[in-house]
């Protein structure tokens, strides 16, 4: 790091300079405005609320994603054999068929995006909530890789959704969603809504309060 | 609530991500700028060419109906034939009594894309004409104000994904064939894929400001 660039714990934050940016239209307005000028919005240094309630939502995910996980999210009925298939073994399915780089997206898609969503976002906010020593720079780019991959989650949504619409033969061959569909749906709905509703700049203010203690830079 | 008292803010840009203040800078077109602390983007050319994404916008629109009319996928299985829109894919879900997932899919893949391109029409069109009207003023600020909870809910490139996905996985047991909907919808979707990076909120925002 550049030795005359300020250490990022002396960079002048908004709250500091009696500044705040409005939430809806990012305008910069002083901190005595209590609506923004420019789009009337509700203007407020931090919103000290949304940590609770991320957390409460990401509680929430984080339950739904047990029955999402082990009840059958698909139905298939093959020449009047039934075959209920969770999320995991869809996948696996998928693999003895042959069709890895399918699997592979699927994977990504259904499994490691949820697990990865619930396990970065509960990192991040106990960063928030218990002062733990991580890199914020770290742990700030994984919070913008949570919301922009988070969405990637409804893909197996629609896949089914396409898969029922066009497999409706009865006995021959029928799929229809499984009990888990739904559980799966609010777990995206839920970790997304924690994402949004996080004021991140939380985060960051922590460690205003841990500069006092003469803590070293700690660069990722 | 003048902005003649705020002349020094403007040239103040506070990080949405981490609240650091950044003097603002001209940027050269195509450059984002990021913030120097945790790196989130804070800005780019405050830019947008109205006519550019206006045009983008109605072709969008146009192939909105067929791409939402025609079947996205056919399946032939021992002589019998399903198509399916994106719609009956929806509708379908919530017809097995899955109606949360059918709307999650409803709302994805069909409202919230035609609602992001009618807000940016609209957008479009008060900046163009409008925007001298109170009334206009008013519209144009209350849609802008939606416009990014809209654009989080639209996922036409999730939904292409998951037709390219769902014809591999079908493919293997029965022929699955991808007709005009198919092509609609991929464009759809690259459209609206450019339409977003050639509009600009921040833009859209200091029209408004300007023009009060």
């Amino acid at each position: 790091m550049n030795p005359n660039k300020p250490s990022y714990h002396e960079m002048a934050q908004g709250n500091h300079l009696n500044l705040l940016s409005c939430p809806k239209c990012k305008m910069v307005c002083s901190d005595e405005l209590e609506y923004c000028p420019r789009c009337d919005s509700e203007l407020a240094i931090r919103d000290e609320s949304s940590l609770q309630k991320a957390w409460a939502f990401l509680i929430t995910a984080a339950i739904l994603l047990i029955p999402a996980n082990i009840y059958p999210i698909s139905i298939i009925t093959k020449q009047g054999r039934v075959t209920h298939d969770t999320i995991f073994s869809g996948i696996l399915h998928t693999i003895h068929l042959g069709m890895i780089p399918i699997a592979i997206i699927l994977f990504i898609a259904s499994i490691l995006v949820p697990w990865l969503k619930i396990i970065g976002l509960a990192t991040y906010l106990s960063a928030i909530s218990f002062n733990l020593p991580l890199s914020k720079r770290f742990l700030m780019k994984g919070f913008h890789i949570i919301e922009w991959i988070g969405r990637w989650s409804m893909l197996d949504l629609c896949v089914i959704s396409l898969t029922v619409a066009l497999v409706n033969m009865g006995q021959l061959l029928d799929a229809k969603p499984g009990i888990a569909a739904t559980p799966f749906a609010l777990v995206i709905l839920f970790t997304q809504l924690a994402a949004k509703v996080l004021d991140t700049r939380l985060l960051w203010d922590r460690m205003e309060n841990k500069h006092d203690s003469n803590r070293t830079t700690k660069n990722s | 609530m003048s902005d003649s008292d705020t002349p020094k803010l403007q040239s103040i840009i506070l990080c949405q991500s981490c609240d650091v203040a950044v003097s603002r800078q001209a940027l050269p077109a195509n450059v984002r700028a990021l913030c120097p602390r945790c790196h989130s983007a804070l800005y780019a050319k405050p830019f947008c060419t109205i006519n550019g994404v206006l045009a983008l916008c109605i072709t969008a629109l146009l192939l909105y109906i067929p791409a939402n009319f025609y079947p996205v996928l056919e399946l032939h299985f021992f002589g019998s034939i399903r198509t399916s829109t994106v719609w009956e894919g929806a509708y379908s879900v919530i017809k097995q009594g899955y109606y949360i997932v059918g709307i999650a899919v409803a709302l994805g893949a069909i409202v919230a894309p035609a609602a992001l391109l009618v807000s940016i029409l609209l957008q479009v069109l008060i900046v163009k004409h409008g925007l001298h009207k109170p009334i206009l003023r008013k519209y144009f600020r209350s849609i802008l104000k939606k416009h990014l909870l809209i654009k989080q809910f639209s996922m036409p490139e999730i939904y292409v994904i998951s037709m390219f996905v769902t014809a591999f996985n079908l493919g293997d047991f029965a022929d699955i064939y991808m007709g005009i909907g198919t092509f609609c919808y991929v464009m759809l979707f690259i459209l609206m894929l450019f339409l977003q990076r050639e509009y600009n909120i921040d833009y859209m925002w200091e029209q408004l400001h300007e023009s009060q």
